[in-house]
């Protein structure tokens, strides 16, 4: 290069041979994170079993019925991974819109009318046949994409936060769908059908589910495959495809985005719209798979799955193939502490003991994360 | 009041920059003085010293005789030294008085405070009602507040850092008005921090010229006009590096160039911010292929917008930007880039790369479908890429896949710069192009537009550097207030005449 020339000449500052300054990903980093997840689930663990033995209760019941009801126990795992469904597709629906730099929180209602939309098409259009079962989970998707797509409209043409907008939109989902279950044009199902008095859709007939399949005892519905091909498939798009990284580089640097392309309102809008697709898709498998409800919506169908999901996406510090494990975690905790109830320990306080675990996953991402937005800070710091 | 305040041998120095180097600075009562350089010329640092924000490596400070130290803000507050900044630090929710009480140490007592606010603004005559919401009032009023804030604790001494960037015309007379009128009927001191010449020779009784961290001049302001404050200004240290550029590159051949196409050309442009600002006014301008334009100005004068313009950062509000003679839509994410624009950007965090992702990534930020097919990344084309452009550009870092992060500031304006020249533009953008970078890097820098123009590409060269833009402009055009105002060929270009027209004063 010539510049070399030049630079020799006047001011005698080679610019060549600067010593790379890169940090490699090391083993040791690897064993800290891990290190670092021992420490907080022990650390509440130890809480837990400490808050259980003064209070007068069994901490060796109540870990061994948290193992009994999640994986332990005959056919629980399938129960736990007919749990696990959902909350990985909340999650991977999460990660996505995380990665566009947007906050998307709302899930619970956008699942919350993907079921009722599931219903309607399922109960509704009077068809019939194994393909219906398709439709159903189709109108899922769309219904919570819609639900979504109400706080893209409102981000992208009147600048109300997205945060704002999907959490507040949870409350109106849950009346729009409350209003459904109260009229029969729309979901109630006719007075003769139902088995009690409460408001509740008609049962998705027979050749309208979900399939279960039974493995070594544990029967679980086949949206589990489903579920974890879409997280393999989020977490390649993300890496390996133009449209993932263009989100990428939305939701780390705007401006730069818009200089390279990337429209603001057109992949954030298609983000949410994705992201609230998958919460919806979440409420049809919920519906469809049998788990939930009994192929049935009912009054709180969603069961804070759509909160629960988020959290799975917080501690797979947004990769898509680490929400698989997370969500059967989490999954874990919820079926296991349906049978801590019957150790006799109160409520209150196997609440907070499940509490307690959630925030030990919860820790060390944080940590992580925060490490990690230092060091950035520093890198761009250094340059002046 | 207290007496004179006396600077001598102030230094301060950032690693190996000096931002001041042995300053003399002297503020007599009842006087302006104006303190005049371009950017980087340590005017700030030296302000910052006097208030108390900036601790000085060596030389004194004295009040009347009397040697002090300023440690910090409140030591300076205490010796009566008050400053109004460039940029306001107002709460704009609040109410003017409210703001005025913030910083306040003890009990509020909002009648008070109004009371002194209606007082100085009578006495000023600075028109303030203490009630108005700030975000409500136009700049020139919250400057005023600002002024007023300043006035409140009855400072000996006041200094004004670049009062007028963000006034109009009437309001800066206005300012000038109350200053003569604090100074003169109250034997206040007062500095006045500016770039501009007409302000100074309006406003001051001396002034003090920097350079480089030095004072270069100090005269009497009526004993001086426009021309000669100028040469001072921009002085000596242009010419040098001028000379020195002569002797080492050979002339390009210019002679094609005149009739080369004209690959870009803005229309009439203006921008409006959304407080209703001028950030560029009906500005015009052309480059051909193969030419090094260079836009001259001191910072803030409209630079910032131009290139955001040219970023699809920023939508026109009139006007028309053609490249390779279509015109292309200003706002429109990625059009630019589209129609062939590169940009180095101003700062690059900001606009030209992405910290978290990988070289790789970064290098094909701008156009990613060219290493794809139907939409997937094919890993290898982009790895290979990534390879053959660290190379070329002797970009040091650990492998394609390294952070972005991971480079130091020199390497990743070079991957910038890499993307940007891959992408075969027909224009490129270089806006402050070597600030920050080490010598080795800046002559690297300047070597890559010469040869980006050698190859065809028209160079816009954005810089507030004037030896920059005279070691690579062909073509130079003077920016200032938004608007060009000034043209001249490299082979005519007159220092003063350049001073003259940084300095707002059409020549």
């Amino acid at each position: 290069m010539s510049a070399e020339s030049i630079t020799t000449g006047t001011a005698g500052a080679p610019t060549a041979a600067r010593p790379p300054r890169v940090r490699r990903p090391e083993y040791g980093q690897l064993a800290g994170v891990v290190g670092l997840y021992v420490a907080c689930i022990g650390a509440a663990l130890a809480l837990s079993a400490l808050l259980v033995e003064v209070t007068g209760g069994s901490s060796v019941d109540v870990f061994s019925a948290l193992l009994n009801g999640s994986i332990r126990g005959d056919g629980r795992i399938g129960a736990t991974l007919g749990v696990a469904v959902p909350l990985l597709l909340v999650a991977l629906g999460t990660i996505l819109s995380n990665r566009a730099g947007l906050v998307n929180i709302g899930q619970e209602g956008q699942l919350y009318i993907g079921a009722a939309c599931a219903a309607y098409a399922g109960t509704k259009l009077g068809m019939h046949g194994p393909h219906v079962v398709v439709l159903v989970l189709l109108a899922g998707i769309v219904g919570g994409a819609l639900w979504a797509g109400i706080a893209g409209l409102l981000k992208y043409r009147r600048n109300v936060p997205e945060v704002l907008s999907t959490l507040l939109l949870v409350t109106i989902a849950s009346q729009l769908v409350g209003y459904g279950l109260k009229n029969q044009w729309l979901l109630l199902a006719p007075a003769e059908g139902r088995s009690n008095r409460q408001q509740v859709s008609r049962q998705l007939s027979a050749d309208t589910r979900l399939p279960r399949v039974t493995w070594f005892g544990n029967q679980f519905p086949i949206s589990v495959f489903l579920a974890i091909a879409l997280a393999l498939l989020v977490g390649a798009v993300m890496v390996r495809t133009v449209w993932g990284m263009r989100l990428r580089m939305l939701g780390h640097n705007r401006r730069t985005a818009q200089r390279a392309g990337v429209a603001a309102s057109r992949y954030g809008g298609a983000a949410l719209l994705v992201s609230g697709g998958f919460a919806g898709l979440a409420g049809g498998a919920m519906l469809a798979g049998g788990d939930f409800g009994n192929y049935t919506l009912v009054p709180g169908f969603a069961s804070q799955i759509g909160w629960t999901g988020l959290l799975v996406a917080l501690v797979s510090r947004q990769r898509a193939a680490l929400a698989i494990a997370m969500a059967f975690v989490f999954a874990c905790l919820r079926t296991g502490s349906s049978f801590v109830a019957s150790t006799g320990v109160e409520r209150r306080i196997t609440d907070v003991v499940q509490g307690l675990l959630v925030l030990a996953l919860l820790v060390p991402p944080a940590l992580l994360f925060l490490r990690q937005r230092r060091r950035a800070q520093n890198a761009a710091g250094d340059r002046t | 009041m207290s007496g004179t305040v006396r600077l001598e041998g102030v230094s301060k120095h950032y690693g190996r920059v000096r931002a001041c180097d042995a300053v003399d600075l002297t503020l007599e009562p009842g006087r302006i003085h104006g303190v005049l350089g371009e950017n980087g010329a340590g005017k700030s640092t030296l302000m910052k010293i006097l208030i108390g924000l900036v601790v000085p490596d060596a030389g004194t400070i004295s009040i009347g005789g009397e040697r002090v130290a300023l440690r910090d803000p409140l030591d300076a507050a205490r010796h009566g030294i008050g400053m109004v900044h460039q940029h306001f630090s107002l709460v704009e929710p609040l109410r003017v008085w409210e703001n005025v009480a913030l910083g306040e140490a003890g009990a509020l007592r909002p009648a008070a405070v109004r009371a002194r606010i209606a007082e100085l603004s009578e006495r000023y005559g600075l028109d303030v009602d203490p009630d108005a919401v700030v975000g409500d009032l136009p700049v020139g009023m919250r400057q005023r507040v600002e002024i007023i804030k300043c006035l409140r604790r009855d400072p000996s001494i006041l200094i004004f850092d670049e009062p007028t960037s963000v006034l109009t015309p009437a309001e800066s007379s206005l300012l000038f008005d109350t200053l003569r009128h604090v100074v003169v009927s109250e034997g206040r001191a007062v500095a006045l921090v500016s770039h501009k010449l007409d302000e100074i020779l309006q406003a001051t009784d001396e002034v003090t010229i920097m350079r480089q961290g030095r004072v270069v001049d100090h005269v009497t302001t009526a004993d001086v006009d426009a021309a000669t404050l100028a040469a001072s200004m921009v002085g000596r240290a242009v010419s040098l590096r001028g000379d020195r550029i002569a002797g080492a590159v050979p002339e390009a051949a210019a002679t094609d160039v005149e009739t080369a196409a004209e690959v870009l050309r803005l229309d009439d442009v203006t921008v409006r911010s959304r407080d209703g600002r001028i950030l560029l006014d009906e500005l015009s301008l052309s480059v051909r292929a193969g030419e090094i334009v260079g836009v001259a100005g001191v910072e803030g004068n409209g630079q910032r917008p131009l290139a955001d313009v040219l970023s699809s950062l920023l939508p026109l509000s009139e006007g028309r930007v053609f490249v390779g003679g279509e015109q292309v839509a200003t706002g429109k994410a990625g059009a630019m880039a589209r129609a062939g624009v590169g940009v180095i950007p101003e700062d690059r965090h900001d606009s030209g790369v992405v910290l978290e992702m990988t070289i790789a990534e970064n290098l094909w930020l701008v156009n990613p479908s060219a290493i794809a097919r139907a939409g997937v990344l094919d890993e290898g084309r982009m790895r290979a890429g990534a390879e053959r452009l660290i190379d070329e550009f002797e970009i040091s870092c650990a492998g394609p896949d390294a952070p972005m992060y991971s480079l130091s500031g020199g390497n990743q304006q070079r991957v910038v710069l890499a993307r940007e020249l891959s992408n075969e533009p027909q224009v490129l953008i270089a806006a402050q192009p070597t600030r920050g970078l080490d010598v080795g890097a800046i002559e690297y820098m300047s070597d890559r537009l010469r040869k980006a123009a050698a190859d065809g590409v028209g160079v816009l060269l954005i810089s507030s550097e004037l030896e920059e833009i005279l070691d690579l402009a062909d073509r130079i055009l003077v920016i200032s207030d938004g608007r060009i105002i000034g043209e001249m060929d490299r082979h005519e270009a007159d220092l003063g005449r350049i001073g003259l027209l940084m300095g707002g004063q059409a020549a």
